[in-house]
């Protein structure tokens, strides 16, 4: 296995959208989410650009920050280089810096043996001509030319997200196919079949004889004559652009390049890893794109059992929760990448990989809160949630989402979120409240369904165990078992209640035990476990978070939370732009 | 040693060989020819050879010219520069560490802090070790301390190292402790890799063989700390001369009584090409006056007082008593019969009073010259006023007649400097232009032994071999080697037997 290149530090300025983007990405996979125009495929058309095999790229007007090409622009990257890629054999002798884990610094002499490690400093300069200069940057700020050669050798294996993107199947010069293939002279050995092949032979009888009367008419010009059809060269055009692998479909040897986008970005991967000995750092935008999900994961395992360093944009939910190895970034829509630490939401990329790629995720503690804040939303925005990219997540509990609203919002995410209060860790969740503003709804205290069964009145308790196909049997079942009592009727749970005037506040504090399943005061432990499946029984699920929603609005307890919520929905509607409601505006 | 068991030294797997060298055994052809065989076996990097003089670079070049995109050469001073010049600012040095260490002569500096770089960074030693996985050393008994451990450090990151010197070579350090810590460094290295030694005289094999294998025995004994026994019968090839100095203080100058003049100048006459060597700057200024300025002085390579006249320039440009004074110690450096009673202290004072009160003849030619150092206090009003003192000593005016510049060289680049817009890039480039034209000395010429260091001629004569010039001390043993082991075929001893030599033993 070949030692790879790796970006340790990667700097834009003024490079298309991005007016100036520092970023250290992972040395494995790195996968890069973001909104819409948030400049993704510009990080990865940057880091192509500064490796490109080729130096007749054309920059254009539009690859400068707001077309202002005045200022040039400019894409920097620290690599660590293995000794394969060859570096001592460049021309000019290229010199390290040291990588101290944030930046490159020079060597300190006082400071004997420490274990930095040697790393390069490359550049790509947008000129104001419009001219690409590609640099590598001495340790002491001199420059001298990253030539073509080099980049080469670093060989960027690129799959962009444009539809005819099959230069790496393609003879040209620096492409996966060409560093796979080429020992020596071999484009000059095709040139010459290509030439010794009779084409004439293809002329039918009327062709030859105009053939023959122009080269009689250019004799009597005095121009040359006995004429014939074959290759010539031409500038620009290499013979390496047209000669490309070729595969057999149903016995016809087809271009691989029209085959479909899928097999064509997969192909090209296999030709740059079946090269040996070679380098690489591989670039795919969309990786999803033409490919089915298996295939999509099969790619991506691939690419994780790969050693070298990628650069993936995906809008994949797929993709996301296959990638469990890499590396997540979030761009916002300041061209900031912040990272999705892994420990923090691993769990969520497995559980939901949708949270990654709505507009805006809503995480909502539990599966109640999912349904409930489902149907609080309906109505919420001028369109349906959906439409508009907001999206509850399960968070997967108090603790587990804590972590989670950590990792997305350092990630740069924006994101709402709804939580029981469970008194536990207050310090952190100030420090999260603080970045989320109104956007983080918490209960004063207690959780969804204490609050909402607290402003049930006492008539209509035990409409709350009445269950959507209108039968009580089952959650009445809870409350007789918490009594300990054998009949479940409406009078004997009230007479197990105690006296009248305790009796109701008795019914509404076991209706909260029993829809929070909550064990306090459970005989035994194999009781204590029964009991701590009550919650299920009532709205522990999507439908029971959707039906507490409902009751809410049908025992008219709306009016009661709708203070307390409405700032929180405000916020939500804040963050696509439409104005707050007012109390008593939104009618879930 | 067989030349055959060196070259298969040389080119074993040992990472580290050191092979001494007398002068004159084939070293340069040894090295070269090991590096083009490794040049063409390396897939990766290339040869570097590195050598302590532009002339040893320029002769391994044309060797290996084959295998050039794999080999480099360089002198050590422009390796350690380069590295140096990359890592300035972690070095404490300025940008430009190849010119600052140039009109500063502070290449010892550079040495040392790139000697510190390289022995800290694996990284950057690492980086030179990757780039030139085979170094090969050309006299490496003229590396200082600091040069010596920063190319081991290489070495230690893991190139292969081949080290060509010669203790008895060693002419270039500043005291005899200095010369015994290099021979304690040399002799280290025989228990570090692989040893050889050379031991045919190529030199001598198409000019006087038996004086070759002479000057092997005589190295032998100065190397041993005896003597050299001119008694016997000596070689063919080798003449000895017996000859005393007459001048009446003999540190100051050279006289003789005429019978012992009387063969040196016939040897002189009847030679097409003579090289003189003699000990010290100041000999050579007597040997100068001795022939009558007839023989011509061999300057070398390097050029001390126009580097110090480019130091002032640089750092006083503008200032005009700081440009006089540096353009008078110029002058008296390179001159005779220019000094500060006879011309100095006048033409100071006329720069002091800027030239106010009208003079004529010699002090109004002073006058003139001052007059361009006051126009432009810089490297072209010190040009401008060179120009007009060499008018002046070749029209052979009144007052000037009877100077003469010594040191051609320094003068004649002196006023080449004044053409370039900035003094410091006209330093730059020539020395740049020197460093590349390779001169060579006169056919007849007189040269101290440290600047013959390198050259080899037919014809060689050695004066004064008495005890002044050659006490017994180890720098003095190796200056006499170097100057024996110039010639090919004759060589002449100019030998005091009033004030002998303890390194010769001469008859009663």
């Amino acid at each position: 296995m070949v030692e790879q290149p790796r970006i340790k530090y990667l700097a834009i300025s003024k490079f298309r959208g991005i007016d100036s983007l520092e970023w250290r990405p992972d040395r494995r996979i790195n996968i890069l989410i973001g909104g819409g125009d948030s400049g993704k495929s510009t990080v990865l058309h940057a880091v192509s650009l500064l490796f490109s095999p080729t130096n007749t790229i054309q920059v254009l007007e539009t690859d400068y920050l707001n077309r202002s090409t005045k200022e040039g622009f400019s894409i920097e990257a620290v690599v660590e280089i293995p000794i394969e890629v060859g570096i001592s054999d460049h021309q000019q002798a290229l010199w390290p810096w040291e990588w101290d884990g944030q930046k490159a610094i020079l060597p300190d002499p006082s400071h004997e043996g420490r274990p930095n490690q040697a790393v390069f400093k490359f550049r790509v300069r947008g000129t104001d001509e419009l001219e690409p200069v590609w640099e590598v940057v001495q340790p002491n700020e001199d420059v001298v030319a990253f030539s073509v050669g080099l980049r080469r050798k670093i060989g960027v294996v690129r799959l962009a997200n444009d539809d005819r993107n099959d230069r790496d199947l393609r003879l040209v010069s620096g492409s996966a196919l060409d560093r796979l293939l080429s020992k020596g002279n071999l484009k000059s050995r095709i040139n010459k079949q290509v030439s010794d092949a009779n084409i004439s032979d293809a002329l039918l009888k009327d062709e030859k004889d105009s053939l023959a009367t122009l080269g009689v008419a250019m004799r009597e010009a005095g121009l040359p004559y006995d004429l014939d059809l074959g290759l010539t060269s031409s500038q620009g055009l290499s013979i390496g652009a047209l000669i490309g692998l070729l595969a057999s479909k149903d016995g016809v040897m087809l271009p691989l390049a029209s085959w479909g986008a899928g097999t064509r970005r997969m192909s090209a991967l296999e030709v740059a890893g079946a090269t040996e000995a070679a380098t690489r750092l591989t670039i795919i935008d969309e990786i999803e794109r033409g490919l089915e999900p298996y295939r999509l994961r099969q790619l991506i395992a691939k690419l994780t059992k790969d050693e070298s360093q990628c650069f993936v944009t995906t809008h994949s939910a797929v993709a996301i929760s296959a990638a469990t190895e890499a590396a997540l970034w979030f761009m916002d829509s300041k061209a900031k990448i912040g990272p999705l630490p892994h420990d923090k939401i691993a769990n969520q990329q497995r559980r939901d990989p949708e949270t990654f790629l709505a507009k805006i995720p809503v995480i909502a503690e539990g599966v109640t809160e999912v349904g409930f804040l489902r149907f609080l939303l309906r109505n919420a925005f001028t369109a349906r949630p959906e439409d508009h990219g907001v999206r509850v997540c399960d968070g997967g509990g108090n603790e587990t989402m804590m972590g989670l609203l950590q990792g997305l919002s350092e990630g740069g995410l924006v994101l709402g979120a709804f939580c029981d209060n469970e008194g536990k860790s207050p310090e952190r969740w100030r420090r999260i409240s603080e970045r989320f503003g109104a956007r983080l709804f918490q209960w004063r205290s207690g959780c969804l369904e204490e609050n909402i069964i607290a402003h049930v009145r006492d008539d209509q308790l035990l409409a709350l165990a009445q269950e959507p196909d209108g039968t009580f049997g089952r959650r009445m079942r809870t409350l007789a078992d918490r009594l300990a009592i054998k009949d479940k009727d409406e009078a004997s749970i009230l007479a197990a209640c105690g006296n009248p005037e305790r009796r109701l506040a008795k019914l509404r504090s076991i209706i909260v035990a029993a829809a929070t399943g909550n064990k306090d005061g459970a005989p035994d432990e194999q009781t204590g476990k029964e009991w701590s499946k009550h919650s299920q029984v009532w709205f522990k699920s999507l439908a029971g978070g959707v039906e507490l929603g409902t009751k809410m609005i049908s025992l008219s307890v709306w009016p009661c939370v709708e203070p307390e919520i409405l700032p929180f929905i405000n916020a939500l509607r804040a963050t696509i732009g439409d104005h707050p409601l007012a109390v008593g505006e939104l009618r879930p | 040693m067989t030349d055959d068991e060196v070259a298969s030294l040389l080119r074993s797997d040992l990472p580290l060989v050191t092979i001494e060298a007398p002068a004159g055994c084939g070293k340069t052809h040894q090295g070269s020819s090991f590096a083009m065989d490794a040049a063409s076996a390396l897939s990766k990097g290339r040869v570097l050879i590195l050598t302590h003089t532009h002339a040893a670079r320029s002769v391994f070049a044309a060797r290996t010219r084959a295998v050039a995109n794999r080999v480099e050469i360089r002198t050590i001073d422009s390796f350690l520069t380069e590295i140096a010049s990359i890592y300035h600012r972690t070095l404490d040095l300025p940008p430009d560490v190849a010119g600052w260490a140039r009109e500063n002569d502070r290449y010892d500096v550079v040495a040392a802090r790139c000697r510190q770089l390289l022995e800290s960074s694996a990284i950057v030693a690492g980086a030179a070790s990757q780039r030139y996985p085979i170094i090969i050393c050309d006299e490496h008994q003229d590396a200082t301390a600091d040069q010596h451990h920063a190319v081991v450090a290489v070495h230690s990151a893991g190139s292969i190292l081949r080290l060509f010197g010669d203790p008895m070579q060693v002419i270039f350090a500043d005291s005899e402790a200095e010369i015994r810590a290099t021979l304690g460094r040399w002799a280290a290295l025989k228990d570090a890799g692989g040893w050889g030694e050379l031991s045919t005289p190529h030199r001598w094999i198409s000019g006087t063989p038996e004086l070759g294998e002479w000057i092997l025995d005589a190295r032998r004994a100065l190397s041993n700390g005896g003597s050299i026994d001119l008694t016997g019968s000596l070689p063919p090839g080798l003449r000895v001369l017996f000859a005393e100095n007459s001048a009446q203080v003999a540190h100051k100058a050279i006289g003789m009584s005429r019978e012992h003049r009387a063969p040196i100048s016939s040897l002189l006459r009847q030679s097409e090409q003579l090289l003189v060597m003699t000990v010290g700057n100041e000999r050579v200024a007597h040997l100068n006056a001795f022939f009558g300025r007839s023989v011509r002085i061999w300057e070398g390579h390097t050029r001390n007082h126009l580097s110090a006249l480019a130091a002032c320039i640089r750092n006083h440009t503008g200032d005009l008593d700081a440009i006089a004074d540096g353009f008078l110690s110029f002058v008296y450096a390179t001159s005779v019969r220019f000094s500060a009673s006879s011309h100095g202290n006048r033409l100071k004072a006329e720069v002091q009073q800027r030239c106010a009160r009208p003079a004529r003849g010699m002090p109004g030619q002073l006058q003139a010259i001052a007059s361009h150092l006051i126009a432009e206090p810089s490297h072209r009003g010190v040009a401008k006023a060179l120009e007009h003192l060499i008018g002046l000593v070749e029209r052979k005016e009144n007052g000037f007649s009877d100077i003469e510049f010594d040191l051609k060289s320094e003068v004649r680049d002196a006023v080449r400097m004044g053409a370039f817009d900035v003094a410091a890039d006209g330093f730059a480039e020539i020395t740049r232009r020197r460093t590349f034209s390779h001169a060579q000395p006169p056919r007849k010429c007189l040269s101290t032994i440290h600047k013959s260091k390198g050259l080899e001629c037919a014809n060689a004569l050695i004066m004064m071999c008495d005890r002044s010039a050659f006490s017994g001390t180890e720098y003095k043993r190796r200056l006499l080697y170097v100057g024996l082991s110039r010639a090919k075929e004759k060589l002449t001893l100019i030998v005091s037997q009033n004030n002998a030599t303890p390194l010769f033993n001469v008859p009663g």
